[in-house]
């Protein structure tokens, strides 16, 4: 019987470094991304101090152990007739085997932590049961376990058969789609699955009752004297859906949403124009060594200064309000987006160009299909902060100069007095603004469906 | 399915190379740095030079400038009679003739497995694009990876990635495929079925193969030839014939003559490893 | 802009530093005529002919840099930039590292500093005027919130992606649980706190000239004078046209001038990342 040591954490979710570790361990080394990771969610962690018993020889055997950090020390019985009867176990480095031979014997040997170690643990039924729904998978693994044993654990190969992977009827069979059959909407909900499984939402909603409920207790309850004129989270909210505000501004009023359609208009147009010229302008920076040492330091010259420097200078060129408005948020998206889409360009590995060119393909080729999919990354991440540096740009120029809008609904609702517009408006804002960011972030991932496999399956 | 064949290959118009006395020299902020010192080897068609060294001797210049990637200094690089770089013309133009396999993998990531391996043949123009994506079916179902034609290489494992890379350029009928350390980065167990997978491709595809290595084991079980390469600047120190008949497969590392050539070549790999080392070069 | 290695005079030579010259005098000429093109040729260029020319500009600065309350200007933006700054980096920088080490603190505390991100510095000018003593103060404080989010979210960033290598190696080694902190947290996380700074440095200017313009231009009178901004508002305001753009070029020099101090810092703090 196994002494008492703390019971292993229950198998979670997939995590990363488990993954990891797996992939490290021999046996496991042939395994694809989805199966991988399967393996990886029934594996349990454990953590012993050092000179722990792990098992003893002649013990049941159920569970395969894998080093993950430590070290181990792992000793045959004589009558086990290994050449070495001593060996010391590292990280990746895989015992517990028993739990998957034939004859389902009991523990060949006595294992001791060293130093402090972790551990993860797999039930060896478990480990078949998944193996069996990928059988050529399964029997490779298998086999490594069995080359794992002769070569690295030196017993002879009468003493130790390993099991083979039995190809299960159908019916008992979990069928789980395979990583290239999982839609994106399929890995998003699986995502989605995971986090709820995590602490994670939990301690979310326990951040905002803190927030909210400190915000609550200073202005109205305890009435603090910094926020003596500030509204408190219930009048901002009565005022908010009020049929009938006080201030004039709630979700019924048809105001509220001009306001938004102006501000999301401005935004919108800014933003596609900066990105029509901004990425083009970004991908010939970035490609042309001439261009780029022509233009990039006038360009470089103008980008440092604020946008909002320019507001004077906008109202003269433009003697419309709401063509400086404009200007001023596309010239900031248009700054960002260019620098990001030359900094993709440059970020690209030159033997993507090379085995291009090597394959045939003329310049304008590989600048069509290398450079221009393989800059979409750093394009995209230069897209979201386009916007928020449009979003930025347009309530400082709505603030300063123009009608509607929610930059100006701020601005107007602090001079007239009615604060809890002024809240109301700072609300809206975050939550257009983040709409606006995350349909950006969306429109990428769609584009870009490699690279989210790539990151949900954490393959490398 | 293979031919016997001891070394060398058979057909003389196909990718045979001829360095003749290269020498490339860096100049880094006017400090010249010579990578390759007079360096000159023939390699006949069809067949498989390894090239070993330690790390940042120069070997990837010489394999660069075959490429096309790289200019030299002096000197000449011919295939099949036709100059490659030389006099009047510092740097080869790059071609599917001679293809490189890249050390950490040049699969475009944003492409499908399938998608990558009709690469070539689609932008030449040559075939049809019905006829390049039958081909590049058939090629992958041949090297055993039908199935994964529609994942993109980062979902799949690294050993699979390299054989869709070379896949990828079997497509194009090269005369020479250029590799720079490919299984580098690959653990041993994976690095011996890559082995086999590549013998394999090679006895249906008799292409020259100029293959970059610093691993003496994985050097004498491919190689029809092994030229051992100074520490930077490069030149060859040693060439032996390996003389081990093909077909090879993993029996051959057991093998009597396996270890006489280990033992006669190891001593001058590990005494230019020591140089090295010495030297402080960092892996290139 | 890339240099080739070696000297200021020896890049002069160079030829990226020629083509970088041509560029800027041809933006300038062309700027020049731009301008003038009303007065010289009958027909103004729409959007650049309102837009004084570089002589008149130059001319103008030469006038300025004997004024005094000019370099107050910029004493004033800058004081406010830096305190702005500093402010962000004090509070931000142990944040980003708690909730990097944390996985609980930053369960809680991370999705809050989401919420509040995307609303715009700016837009907290009213609320912070509202809270706030002094006009200054709120000024600070929204400056203070431009850099907090860039220098947080990148601190996270950096010190979450540490290989997880490094504390298995220390783990091996014997360090507790404060010096893995100290001794890899910390310094593995430092270059991406050097980004978050340089990059915070950036949005700051960005907020004290556009507090100052709309404190003290805008709809709100009085208040807190001075500073580059407000001296670009009131020349807007007093017609002096030539003035808004020398207030512009001087405002982003004086950016540029703390970036790369940033940037040199920077280096100095983390040797390690200078490339053999």
């Amino acid at each position: 019987m196994t002494p008492a040591s703390p019971p292993p954490a229950p198998a979670g979710a997939a995590d990363a470094d488990m993954v990891d570790a797996l992939r490290r361990a021999l046996p496991f080394v042939s395994l694809g991304p989805d199966l991988l990771s399967r393996v990886a969610a029934i594996a349990r962690r454990e953590s012993l101090g050092p000179g722990r018993r792990i098992y003893n020889a002649g013990d049941a055997s159920d569970d395969i152990y894998i080093v993950l950090s430590g070290s181990v020390q792992h000793t045959f019985g004589a009558e086990v007739g290994a050449k070495d009867a001593l060996r010391i176990l590292v990280p990746f480095e895989v015992f517990g085997w028993a739990a998957l031979l034939e004859d389902r014997p009991g523990r060949l040997a006595t294992a001791t932590t060293l130093q402090h170690a972790e551990l993860a643990r797999i039930n060896g039924e478990e480990l078949m049961q998944l193996l069996s729904a990928d059988p050529a998978a399964g029997q490779a693994v298998m086999n490594s376990f069995a080359t794992l044993i002769n070569t690295h654990y030196t017993v002879p190969e009468t003493r130790a058969r390993v099991r083979e992977v039995v190809r299960l009827p159908a019916a008992s069979r979990r069928a789980l789609p395979s990583a290239g059959e999982m839609s994106a909407l399929q890995l998003n909900l699986y995502r989605i699955s995971l986090w709820l499984k995590s602490p994670k939402p939990y301690l979310m909603i326990v951040g905002f009752i803190i927030f909210i409920g400190l915000w609550y207790y200073a202005s109205e309850v305890w009435k603090l004297p910094r926020f003596k004129e500030m509204p408190g989270p219930t009048v901002v909210v009565k005022e908010w859906f009020n049929p009938d505000p006080a201030y004039g501004l709630s979700v019924y009023t048809p105001e509220y949403y001009t306001h938004i359609w102006n501000s999301v208009r401005r935004v919108s147009i800014a933003f596609v124009l900066a990105t029509a010229l901004g990425v083009p302008f970004g991908l010939f920076l970035g490609w042309s060594p001439k261009f780029r040492e022509y233009v990039f330091p006038v360009f470089e010259t103008l980008r440092p200064i604020p946008i909002l420097a320019w507001v004077p200078l906008a109202i003269l060129m433009f003697t419309q309000t709401e063509s400086s408005v404009i200007y001023l948020t596309f010239l900031a998206s248009f700054f960002a987006t260019a620098l990001n889409t030359m900094l993709g360009v440059q970020s690209i590995d030159e033997s993507y160009t090379r085995a291009a060119a090597c394959l045939g393909a003329s310049k304008w080729q590989v600048f069509r299909e290398v450079i221009v999919p393989g800059s979409l990354p750093f394009v995209f991440t230069g897209l979201q902060i386009s916007v928020g540096v449009a979003w930025f740009s347009l309530v400082a120029a709505e603030m300063v100069s123009g009608q509607y809008g929610l930059g100006y609904v701020i601005n107007t609702s602090y001079t007239d007095v009615k604060y809890p517009t002024i809240v109301i408006g700072m609300i809206t804002l975050g939550a257009v603004g983040y709409s606006t960011s995350a349909l950006v972030r969306l429109l990428g991932d769609h584009l870009m469906q490699w690279r989210v496999r790539e990151l949900a399956l954490g393959a490398r | 399915m293979a031919v016997k064949m001891t070394s060398g290959g058979t057909d003389a118009t196909k990718g045979a190379i001829r360095i003749d006395d290269v020498v490339k020299v860096y100049d880094p902020d006017g400090a010249a740095v010579m990578a390759v010192d007079h360096c000159s080897l023939d390699i006949a068609a069809g067949e498989i030079c390894m090239i070993v060294g330690p790390s940042g001797c120069g070997k990837t210049t010489l394999l660069n400038a075959i490429a096309g990637f790289h200019s030299i200094s002096s000197g000449a690089i011919y295939m099949d009679g036709e100059m490659l770089c030389g006099p009047g013309k510092p740097i080869a133009e790059p071609g599917s003739d001679r293809i490189v396999v890249f050390q950490n993998g040049a699969l475009f990531p944003w492409k499908t497995n399938l998608e990558n391996v009709a690469f070539g043949p689609l932008m030449q123009g040559k075939l049809s694009k019905k006829e390049v994506y039958e081909k590049a079916r058939a090629m992958m179902a041949d090297a055993g990876l039908s199935g994964t034609e529609h994942n993109y290489p980062g979902e799949v494992s690294s050993g699979l990635r390299r054989r869709v890379e070379i896949v990828r350029a079997l497509m194009n009928d090269p005369k020479v495929l250029l590799f720079d350390e490919p299984y580098r980065a690959l653990d041993s167990l994976t690095k011996s079925v890559m082995h086999e997978a590549l013998l394999d491709i090679y006895y249906r595809n008799k292409v020259t193969i100029f293959f970059i290595t610093h691993d003496l084991e994985e050097a004498i079980f491919l190689g029809h030839k092994m030229v051992i390469m100074t520490t930077r600047p490069c030149k060859p120190k040693k060439i032996l014939t390996i003389d081990i008949p093909h077909p090879r497969d993993y029996s051959v590392l057991t093998s009597r003559r396996f270890r006489e050539l280990m033992e006669e070549t190891s001593g001058a790999v590990h005494e230019e490893a020591r140089k090295a080392f010495a030297a402080g070069e960092k892996e290139g | 802009m890339k240099k080739s290695s070696g000297s200021f005079w020896k890049w002069f030579g160079s030829r990226q530093a020629r083509r970088a010259i041509f560029s800027l005098v041809l933006f300038v000429l062309l700027w020049e005529l731009a301008s003038r093109s009303k007065a010289w040729f009958g027909v103004e260029t729409p959007w650049i002919g309102k837009i004084p020319a570089p002589s008149a500009v130059l001319l103008s600065w030469s006038g300025l840099v004997g004024d005094m309350s000019y370099w107050q200007s910029w004493v004033m933006s800058g004081m406010r930039v830096l305190s702005g700054f500093f402010a962000a980096m004090i509070i931000g920088i142990p944040l980003g590292l708690a909730m990097a080490v944390s996985r609980t603190f930053h369960g809680v505390a991370f999705p809050t500093f989401e919420v509040l991100r995307p609303i715009p510095p700016l837009a907290w000018v009213p609320a912070s005027i509202i809270f706030w003593p002094t006009q200054e103060m709120s000024i600070a404080f929204v400056t203070f919130l431009g850099a907090f989010y860039t220098v947080v979210i990148n601190v996270v960033g950096g010190a979450r992606s540490i290989d997880v290598r490094y504390f298995q190696a220390a783990q091996a080694m014997g360090s507790s649980q404060w010096d893995i902190f100290r001794r890899v947290v910390f310094p593995a996380a430092l270059p991406s706190i050097v980004v978050g700074a340089a990059v915070g440095m950036g949005i700051t200017w960005e907020v004290v000239v556009a507090a100052e313009m709309i404190s003290g231009g805008g709809s709100q009178s009085g208040g807190a004078g001075g500073g580059l901004g407000f001296f670009i508002w009131n020349s807007y305001l007093g017609g002096s046209y030539e003035q808004i753009v020398v207030g512009m070029i001087s405002i982003g020099i004086a950016g540029f001038i703390c970036s790369e101090a940033l940037r040199h810092f920077g280096s100095y703090l983390t040797p390690w990342l200078k490339r053999r």
